[in-house]
């Protein structure tokens, strides 16, 4: 991935030497010529194109502001019900993410998205612990988690 | 029972940078705008405390191999030198000197001693409040 991004720098910069235009236009035209060829060479490079990670990127922030406005809304509904039905629970949550910065980011989506909190990790980092504020629907959350986020964090670390 | 801080150290590992620039950043801006040699080395400082409570001691020290009684002494000999050298070409004590230099890349920039004797005052605070809490650190 960071081979490809090199590779399209420089072909930038090889279009600029070749019109010996130094502006930043000539950059930004070379840049998106050198991305169609290795699009168009793709069955070259034994990983997947950088350009689709950064699209699995942009699809994980617009899902996660997506999850952001849902959970409050949902939480906002919790706190004017003149009768407070709730039941806080603390569960495990099995996570296959292994990297160190994959869990950080999935802790940081769980924790952002209102009702449930990360509190703790456990110490091989195969599992969560996640303080939920009302566990009626506890298994539609574990769903919840696995399906948005962690396939959407999954979809951009694959190689 | 040393407990799992992977978000925690792996946040710091990022913030780490993020504070470190600001403190460059405003150490520059000390001429013009707010900042300076004083805040600059107080954020600097605080970054690597940050470091200190993610990780612990032992592994910052081999991180960062700094003998932080050594950076003041440098901070402090090089305050007073750019403080002294106005002596040497007839001038009162602390006269400070400034020009305008072509640099290659940035151009016209004004370069001015006292951002040296700045440079003495930022290492100084650095060393100081690092000392301190090492040294408190250190007491078990």
């Amino acid at each position: 991935m960071s081979f490809q991004i090199l590779l399209n720098l420089f072909l930038a910069f090889l279009w600029m030497f070749l019109s010996s235009n130094y502006s930043l236009s000539r950059f930004i035209i070379g840049y998106l010529l050198g991305l169609l060829v290795i699009i168009a060479l793709r069955k070259f490079f034994k990983t997947r194109l950088y350009i689709d990670r950064v699209w699995a990127v942009i699809k994980l922030i617009v899902l996660f502001i997506k999850e952001l406005i849902l959970a409050n809304v949902s939480v906002l509904t919790l706190v004017i019900k003149p009768k407070l039905d709730i039941k806080p629970a603390i569960f495990k949550y099995d996570t296959q993410l292994t990297e160190d910065w994959e869990i950080t980011l999935l802790s940081s989506l769980i924790t952002l998205t209102p009702g449930t909190v990360v509190v703790h990790v456990s110490d091989d980092a195969k599992s969560l612990f996640i303080h939920v504020i009302d566990s009626n629907d506890i298994d539609e959350t574990i769903d919840s988690i696995k399906y948005s986020f962690e396939k959407a964090i999954l979809e951009v670390s694959r190689s | 029972m040393k407990t799992n801080d992977v978000i925690m150290q792996f946040t710091a590992k990022i913030v780490f940078f993020i504070i470190f620039f600001y403190a460059v950043h405003i150490f520059f801006a000390g001429h013009y705008t707010p900042g300076g040699g004083f805040v600059g080395g107080l954020v600097t400082a605080s970054a690597i405390v940050l470091l200190i409570i993610a990780f612990d001691l032992k592994t910052v020290q081999s991180i960062l191999p700094i003998n932080y009684i050594y950076l003041v002494a440098c901070g402090l000999i090089i305050s007073l030198g750019t403080a002294a050298f106005s002596m040497f070409v007839d001038k009162p004590f602390f006269t400070h000197f400034f020009d305008y230099f072509n640099l290659p890349i940035l151009g016209k920039t004004s370069l001015h001693t006292a951002a040296l004797f700045d440079l003495g005052v930022y290492l100084v605070v650095v060393g100081v409040t690092m000392t301190i809490i090492q040294t408190i650190g250190e007491d078990e």
